[in-house]
């Protein structure tokens, strides 16, 4: 029990810190800058989270950079084509890529190691070509000139006002993705440590005692695949709303390695491990930027350095005593 | 005692070699039953075929009159079948505790989502659970080291460890892997009093065994298998005189017998 | 018909000897090396510093890639590899070394040669001519013959060799081999080292043809773990397959496919992943390596 409330304390000290006190600073300092960067690590560490997710029911999952194309290109269509709310096509594309993933999870879920890594490689290299082929998506050229979402009103009641009418979209998108952020990672937090998350542990354990004691093995592990991407999708929608254009390579195979990166920084067995991974990595990167040249000599030599004296992660430090968390 | 698993006629074959020919037999409710044989003998594929862990290639199991051997093997778990594995098959960084009221999966009543909201079926489903393991855990001495990692837990007590997670299921009939493998004298004994203990709570018993002295204390009835083949069933007195069980074990390991 | 042949058997050459670097390295270690892109491409450079700009010999230069890359997988198993893989808890560690190793090359690559595609004089000009139904320049030819000679030397080495017979039980079995004697720590560098060196040859024959540039060792990577997992993980002859497989793929895709460009490697792509999802283990592997 004291630990929740502890548990409860922190998130909420750590949402009113991100929604309220970050924009304050930043309003103060004039950093505006700073908003886009926040806002970016905000939406990885989302899509990060479903990598983690994955990672939780042992399987090491190199496809998300997939599900944040398609679930892009799903508001985006929707949006342009079809002249959706994006308000509404944001859980659309959520839900599109959860439904694509139990259909390609259903086959390669079966597989381990690194036989699922690479299927889930060659699955983010598909969709490119797929976005690159496909007529709607409009190839290589892509859509650009996407509108900024309008206003979202509930029986007369404007929950959320129109972007374009405000006088820093960027603040409104820093703030739209840290509050999907906290959302998204309170719903992780719960599902993995209620008894579902222990039942998923059990599958990363040996599935095939789990299914010994009666554990419907590959329901659990469709469930945990479908919100993956779930959250992959929607970090994938809100990036293509910010940038208002949507490449095939806006997500590519590099980002389907720095979204497993991001979680093993951060470190496998804490659910906040991503967050703090994505924010020390895109941070780091984008520090970097002052050395020029130097930039991926020096990150890429911090990644090793800190992998050979931190091999579990940044958070291992805090945690080393404990035995779990 | 009415039949509760029925073996028909069950046969596998890997490419051309058949490791279990036309094997039939009954296991009745409320028995231990044990199936021996040398080495080689299609024993731990006969295992594995039962739980429906394998596809038999001909035959079938059925349990309570109903067909199971096709089911995937969690289904077969849930009609009240249930298999341990050999040692080391446990949920290793999860505490004895966990592994225990983790595999009580089965009698949930509330669903995934009332776990994940946390109602109040979920949290009595919970609160059950963790009676259960403590009553479970202290049935087979576990209870001392319940906070333990199950990855630290001493080499003697896997094996408990192992039947703990099997009985949390509430199996109708549980099927032992080896359950004395590996283990001196008195170990043996004590794990051939643990699973008597089992199966004086209502659970009937099912063993694949290599060792022939624990094996002909606490079994009602043995099969025995050689070469994949049923050569003998029968009571241990029966077994003991069987000339065919005889000549499969003489010469072999005539000591393992225990004549 | 036999020029789209022809092709891919040279193509398939190039890329068997890619893949069984990577899947040597793979069945030794349980490393899936995500380098082996960036590798091939600093061999590819050597040999064009040594070959194209120094004007030493191109055999030199290759066995300069040869050396040198060698000498880098060692280096890397031994200070990089073996102790991470002994301090984490989780095999997957390795994933994230080996692409932070990747990135790192990457960078080391872009700034001692920089961005632009390199390439180096013919060395042999002329090209065959079979009445127009096979016409191949005469360096790819000898290249792909060397490439086969490279593997079949691979093969024996690994057949009769004492270091091939211990890399090959070390690969089996690591703890049987090490209770049989085998050191598993020198032969798991070793083993690296080789598997280094064959990306550092590749990279070196294919400069004289294709040339080489900074920024396809990602996509070099892709493609040999594309072809370690259509002959089945850790199996030797599983990559030599999986490289002629995928070299003639490409080869035959894009003679019926030119026109669509990308559409042979989505089709490539696609039906790999279905094929992976009937047949994990690929075509030779064992079930789950």
């Amino acid at each position: 029990m004291k630990r929740q409330t502890i548990g409860i304390v922190a998130t909420l000290l750590f949402s009113l810190i991100v929604v309220f006190f970050i924009p304050w600073l930043l309003d103060l300092t004039g950093r505006n800058d700073l908003y886009f960067t926040l806002t970016s690590v905000a939406l990885l560490s989302i899509a990060s989270a479903g990598v983690w997710l994955t990672f939780f029911i042992g399987r090491i999952n190199m496809g998300q950079a997939a599900y944040a194309l398609m679930g892009g290109y799903i508001s985006t269509i929707l949006v342009v084509n079809y002249g959706l709310s994006f308000w509404l096509t944001l859980p659309l594309a959520g839900f599109f890529c959860a439904l694509v993933s139990v259909l390609i999870g259903l086959p390669i879920l079966r597989l381990r190691g690194v036989y699922f890594a690479m299927t889930t490689l060659v699955l983010t290299e598909v969709s490119k070509l797929l976005a690159l082929a496909l007529p709607i998506t409009g190839g290589a050229s892509g859509i650009i000139n996407i509108p900024l979402p309008k206003a979202l009103k509930i029986l007369g009641i404007t929950l959320i006002p129109d972007f374009t009418t405000l006088a820093n979209v960027k603040r409104a998108f820093y703030l739209l993705s840290v509050i999907l952020m906290i959302l998204c990672f309170a719903l992780l937090y719960r599902l993995v440590h209620s008894r579902l998350g222990q039942l998923w542990r059990s599958l990363q354990q040996n599935e095939e005692l789990a299914s010994s004691i009666g554990v419907n093995i590959s329901y659990l592990r469709l469930i945990a695949y479908a919100i993956s991407s779930f959250f992959g999708g929607l970090g994938g929608a809100v990036f293509a709303a910010i940038t208002q254009s949507m490449y095939p390579s806006n997500f590519t195979v590099n980002d389907s390695v720095n979204f497993m990166l991001n979680c093993f920084l951060g470190g496998l067995n804490y659910v906040f491990g991503p967050i703090l991974g994505t924010f020390v990595l895109y941070f780091g990167w984008d520090w970097l930027f002052r050395m020029g040249k130097y930039q991926l000599l020096i990150f890429s030599s911090v990644l090793i350095v800190l992998m050979l004296f931190l091999p579990n992660g940044l958070l291992s430090l805090r945690f080393r005593r404990k035995s779990q968390a | 005692m009415g039949s509760l698993l029925e073996i028909q006629q069950l046969s596998k074959r890997f490419g051309g070699l058949l490791a279990v020919n036309n094997v039939s037999f009954v296991v009745h409710a409320g028995e231990i039953l044990s199936v021996i044989g040398p080495n080689g003998a299609g024993k731990s594929t006969l295992f594995k075929l039962i739980s429906s862990f394998l596809r038999p290639s001909e035959g079938q199991v059925l349990f309570q009159g109903e067909r199971i051997s096709h089911l995937a093997p969690h289904l077969v778990a849930r009609k009240g079948v249930v298999r341990t594995f050999q040692e080391t098959t446990i949920f290793k960084t999860m505490t004895v505790r966990d592994n225990v009221i983790v595999a009580h999966h089965l009698r949930s009543k509330a669903n995934l989502l009332d776990y994940v909201t946390g109602s109040s079926r979920a949290k009595q489903d919970l609160n059950e659970f963790a009676d259960s393991a403590d009553t479970i855990l202290k049935l087979l001495n576990l209870y001392e080291s319940r906070n333990e990692l199950a990855s630290n837990l001493p080499h003697g007590y896997l094996r408990a460890l192992g039947i703990a997670i099997g009985l949390a299921t509430g199996p109708a009939i549980i099927l032992l892997d080896e359950p004395f493998a590996g283990m001196n004298h008195e170990e043996t004994m004590r794990a051939v009093e643990m699973v008597r203990r089992v199966r004086d709570r209502g659970v009937t018993i099912l063993l694949v065994e290599h060792d022939m002295h624990a094996v002909m204390k606490i079994s009602d009835r043995i099969v025995v298998l050689n070469f994949g083949e049923q050569i003998a069933e029968g009571t241990p007195e029966q077994i003991r005189q069987n000339e065919k069980v005889i000549e499969a074990y003489l010469g072999v390991e005539d000591e393992s017998i225990g004549m | 018909m036999i020029q789209v042949l022809a092709n891919g058997l040279y193509l398939g050459g190039q890329y068997a000897l890619i893949a069984l670097g990577l899947t040597l390295i793979f069945a030794l270690m349980n490393v899936l090396n995500f380098a082996h892109g960036q590798m091939y491409v600093l061999g590819g450079f050597i040999t064009y510093t040594v070959y194209g700009r120094l004007g030493l010999p191109f055999i030199v230069a290759l066995l300069a890639s040869a050396i040198t890359l060698a000498l880098l997988g060692a280096a890397i198993e031994r200070f990089l590899f073996r102790p991470v893989i002994r301090r984490s808890f989780r095999e997957e560690s390795t994933m994230l070394l080996a692409a932070a190793i990747a990135f790192f090359l990457d960078a080391i690559i872009l700034l001692l040669f920089g961005e632009k595609q390199r390439g180096v004089p013919k060395i042999i000009n002329g090209v065959l001519n079979l009445n127009f139904q096979l016409v191949m320049p005469y360096d790819r030819i000898l290249i792909g013959v060397v490439a086969i000679i490279l593997i079949l030397a691979f093969i024996l080495y690994m057949q009769r060799s004492k270091t091939g017979r211990a890399l090959r039980a070390l690969a089996q079995d690591r703890v049987a081999a090490q209770l049989m004697g085998v050191q598993v720590d020198r032969y798991s560098m070793i083993g690296f080292a080789i598997g280094a060196m064959l990306a550092g040859i590749v990279g070196g024959l294919l400069v004289s043809i294709t040339g080489v540039s900074s920024g396809i060792g990602g996509p070099i990577s892709i493609k040999a773990f594309m072809m370690v997992m259509i002959g089945g993980a850790g199996v030797i002859s599983g990559a030599i397959a999986g490289g002629f497989i995928l070299g003639m793929l490409e080869s035959v895709g894009l003679s019926v496919l030119h026109s669509y460009g990308d559409i042979t490697y989505l089709v490539i792509f696609a039906s790999l992943m279905v094929f992976l999802s009937i047949r994990p283990q690929g075509l030779m592997g064992k079930p789950w390596g």
